[in-house]
C-alpha cells in the first residue's frame, strides 16, 4: 500500500461525513501531528533515502519482534553485503500489538494483527530459530538453546518484555503478547470475568467478556451496580494508555447496549496520576468525569481470588515522619494496607519485566531492564551492545511509536561506531505516541517526549478527542508499521 | 485535485517547521543557583555519602555501583515522580525529599549531576 492509498482511504472516510469536517480540514489536522505529518510527507511507507555503508562486521539481533525485524530490515538496506543474524524462537513473534485494543473492543478480528515471523524476515538476513540462554559480553559471545555458541561484533538486544501474571497471587504464568504456549495464564485469565488485552488470545477473550458483561447488565436488577474494575501495575508497561483504552471501549459498548447505568467502572492505578504530562493528565481526568468513571490511585493489584471474585490491592500512602537533620525537614514514612474489591468484570494489566535471561545477565541491571545511554541507545558498559524497544531502560519508551524513532537512531550510531567514529551522530529525544482511544470513533493523540510537554506545537489543542485521530489509528498506523517499519523505511 | 492537496500540505508543513523553531522546548535554558558539584557536596553527601556508599541506618541505598546512564535515569525518575503513565515510582521517599531539596535551592541538571556522581565515585 502506497502512502497515497492510506491517505486516500482516510480522506474517503472524511468525504462520507462532510458534516464533521472537510478534506481541507482533515489535511490540516494530519499535518500538525508529527506522526500524521509523516504520512503526508511520504516518510511513512518506503520513500526515505538511506545512504549505503560498506562497514564490515557480524551483527546479531536477539529478538525478532517489531523492533528486531525493523532493525534487521533497515540495516540490510543500509549496509552493503551486511552480515545480519536474527535469533527468535517464536514463529508468530511479529504482530501488530497496538491492534489488540481494537480486537478487545470488537472492532478488529484477531487474525488481522497476527503475522508470521518467517514472512517478515528480510531477504539475506539469517534466522536462528532458538532462544538465547546466556550472554557473555566480555567475550562477545552468546549461547543459543544452552548448546550453540555464537560470536558477534555488534549485538542488538530487542527481546521485548514478559507479562508476569504469575507475580499476582492466585494467577500464574509469564508470557509474551504472542506466546502460543499460554495455558498457565489462560487457566484464570480470559474466563469468568477476568480479562487482559495484553496478549493476543486475551484480547480476543476480552471482547467475549465485554459481551458477557452486557448480557449480565441486561438481566441485572437491584440498586447495587455491577462492578467493572480496571488495573494499572507498579512496573513500567508497554503501551501505557492501554489500561485506560479498554476502559473507554467497555464504556462505549455498555452505552451502545443501553446498560451503562447498570455498571460502575473504576480505575485502580499504582501511581498518582493519569499521565506523566500535566496537560494530558488533566484532559484524561475530564474525560473520566464526563463518563462517570471512578478512580483510586496508589492501589497495586497483588492478589486474585477468582472463585470468590475478589481482587486484593496493596493501597499505599506516606505519613509525616521524624525530623530529618540532614534534610532539614520532616521525612516521610511509607504505609500500606490490603484492600479487597469485589468485581463482576476485571481488566488486569499485569506487572511487566525483562526476560530473566536478559535482565539478570551482565547486560541487564538491578532494575531488570537493559541499561542504555538513553539518547544514543548504546549499552552503558559494553560499547558494541545496543538496545531498543520494550526491554530498553528508557523512560516512557515502550511503544511501537518509540521504536519507530529508536531504530533509526540506533543504526546510525552503530554504523558510526563500526566506522571508528568516536562521537555518535544520532540522538533519541524520547518521542513517543499514545493514540488514546476514548470511544468508538474518537482518539486523543498524545504525542510527547522527555521535555514532558505535548509535542504538537501548532495552535491546535492536543488534548482534544478527535475523530480524525481515530481514522489515523484505524487506517494508517497498521500499514505504517507492517509495510513501512518492517521494510526498514518508515 | 492532487496538486491542490499537495499545495495545502506543503504550506502546512512549512508553517509547522517554522513554528517549531520558535517554540522548541529543548532550547529552553534553565539556570541553576548552584553547580551539581556544590549541590552534591552540600546536600546529597549527607545521606548518600562522599563515595555514594549509602547509609543503612537511614535506609539510603548504595549508588556507587551505578553507571552514568543508570544514575541519570534514577534521578529523572525521582524528579518526575516516575516516568510511566499511572505506574508510579519506587522512589517515593526520595521523591518527597527531592521536592523539599528543590524548594531549598538544591536543584541541578540531571545529566551533569549523573556525570559528576559517577566521576566522584570512580576517582
Amino acid at each position: 500500500m502506497k502512502k497515497n492509498e492510506i491517505l486516500e482511504e482516510i480522506l474517503k472516510e472524511v468525504d462520507k461525513h462532510p458534516e464533521i469536517m472537510s478534506r481541507r480540514e482533515a489535511l490540516k489536522f494530519l499535518s500538525v501531528s508529527p506522526l500524521a505529518a509523516s504520512l503526508l510527507a511520504g516518510t511513512t511507507v518506503g520513500t526515505s533515502a538511506i545512504s549505503a555503508s560498506t562497514v564490515k562486521g557480524k551483527i546479531v539481533i536477539v529478538g525478532g519482534g517489531l523492533a528486531g525485524m525493523s532493525t534487521a530490515a533497515r540495516l540490510n538496506n543500509t549496509i552493503t553485503n551486511a552480515d545480519i543474524t536474527v535469533i527468535e524462537p517464536d514463529p508468530l513473534s511479529v504482530s501488530y500489538q497496538p491492534g489488540q485494543t481494537l480486537v478487545a473492543g470488537g472492532i478488529w478480528d484477531k487474525s488481522e494483527i497476527v503475522y508470521k515471523r518467517d514472512d517478515k524476515l528480510p531477504s539475506g538476513v539469517k534466522l536462528i530459530k532458538g532462544s538465547v540462554t546466556a550472554f557473555d559480553p566480555d567475550n562477545n559471545k552468546i549461547t543459543v538453546d544452552s548448546k550453540e555458541e555464537i560470536s558477534y561484533d555488534q549485538l542488538i538486544i530487542a527481546t521485548g518484555l514478559t507479562l508476569n501474571y504469575g507475580a499476582i497471587k492466585g494467577l500464574s504464568g509469564e508470557i509474551t503478547s504472542s506466546t502460543t504456549d499460554n495455558a498457565a495464564v489462560k487457566e484464570k485469565v480470559g474466563v469468568n470475568g477476568v480479562h487482559s488485552i495484553f496478549f493476543q488470545d486475551g484480547a480476543a477473550a476480552t471482547w467475549d467478556g465485554i459481551q458477557e458483561l452486557i448480557a449480565q447488565a441486561k438481566a441485572h436488577t437491584g440498586e447495587k451496580k455491577l462492578q467493572a474494575v480496571f488495573t494499572h501495575p507498579d512496573t513500567p508497561i508497554k503501551c501505557g494508555g492501554a489500561p485506560k483504552k479498554i476502559m473507554y471501549l467497555t464504556h462505549a459498548r455498555l452505552e451502545e447496549a443501553g446498560v451503562r447505568d447498570k455498571v460502575e467502572l473504576t480505575f485502580y492505578a499504582n501511581g498518582k496520576d493519569m499521565f506523566g504530562i500535566p496537560e494530558y493528565h488533566e484532559a484524561i481526568l475530564e474525560q473520566f468525569k464526563t463518563r462517570g468513571f471512578k478512580w483510586n490511585y496508589a492501589h497495586n493489584l497483588t492478589g486474585m481470588d477468582t472463585d470468590a471474585k475478589i481482587a486484593t490491592f496493596n493501597h499505599h500512602w506516606t505519613e509525616k515522619g521524624a525530623w530529618d537533620e540532614d534534610l532539614e525537614e520532616f521525612g516521610v514514612i511509607l504505609k500500606s494496607e490490603n484492600v479487597n474489591v469485589a468485581y463482576d468484570f476485571i481488566h488486569i494489566t499485569p506487572p511487566m519485566k525483562a526476560h530473566d535471561v536478559v535482565g539478570k545477565s551482565k547486560i541487564g541491571s538491578n532494575a531488570g531492564w537493559v541499561p542504555v545511554q538513553k539518547e544514543s541507545l548504546q549499552h552503558v558498559k559494553y560499547k558494541n551492545v545496543w538496545c531498543l524497544g520494550d526491554v530498553a531502560a528508557v523512560p516512557m519508551g515502550k511503544t511501537g511509536g518509540s521504536v519507530r524513532k529508536q531504530y533509526k537512531v540506533l543504526i546510525d550510531n552503530m554504523i558510526a561506531s563500526m566506522e571508528g567514529k568516536t562521537t555518535l551522530p544520532a540522538a533519541y529525544g524520547g518521542y513517543t505516541v499514545c493514540p488514546l482511544i476514548t470511544g468508538i470513533g474518537t482518539v486523543m493523540l498524545a504525542e510527547f517526549d522527555w521535555s514532558q510537554k505535548p509535542t504538537p506545537s501548532f495552535p491546535l489543542d492536543p488534548t482534544k478527542e478527535r475523530w480524525i485521530w481515530w481514522l489515523l489509528k484505524v487506517y494508517a498506523l497498521k500499514p505504517m508499521t507492517a509495510i513501512g517499519m518492517l521494510s526498514g523505511r518508515a | 485535485m492532487t496538486n491542490k492537496i499537495t499545495a495545502i500540505t506543503i504550506s502546512a508543513i512549512a508553517t509547522i517547521a517554522f513554528t517549531a523553531c520558535g517554540t522548541n522546548k529543548h532550547e529552553e535554558v534553565k539556570t541553576y543557583k548552584m553547580s551539581a558539584a556544590e549541590v552534591f557536596q552540600a546536600s546529597c553527601i549527607k545521606c548518600h555519602g562522599a563515595n555514594g556508599e549509602g547509609n543503612p541506618e537511614k535506609k539510603t541505598p548504595k549508588i556507587s555501583d551505578k553507571t552514568i546512564g543508570e544514575l541519570e535515569q534514577d534521578i529523572y525518575d525521582v524528579k518526575n515522580g516516575g516516568s510511566n503513565q499511572s505506574s508510579g515510582t519506587t522512589h517515593t521517599v526520595m521523591e518527597h525529599n527531592m521536592q523539599k531539596l528543590i524548594e531549598k535551592g538544591y536543584d541541578y541538571d540531571t545529566k551533569v549531576m549523573a556525570t559528576y556522581m559517577y566521576e566522584t565515585f570512580h576517582k
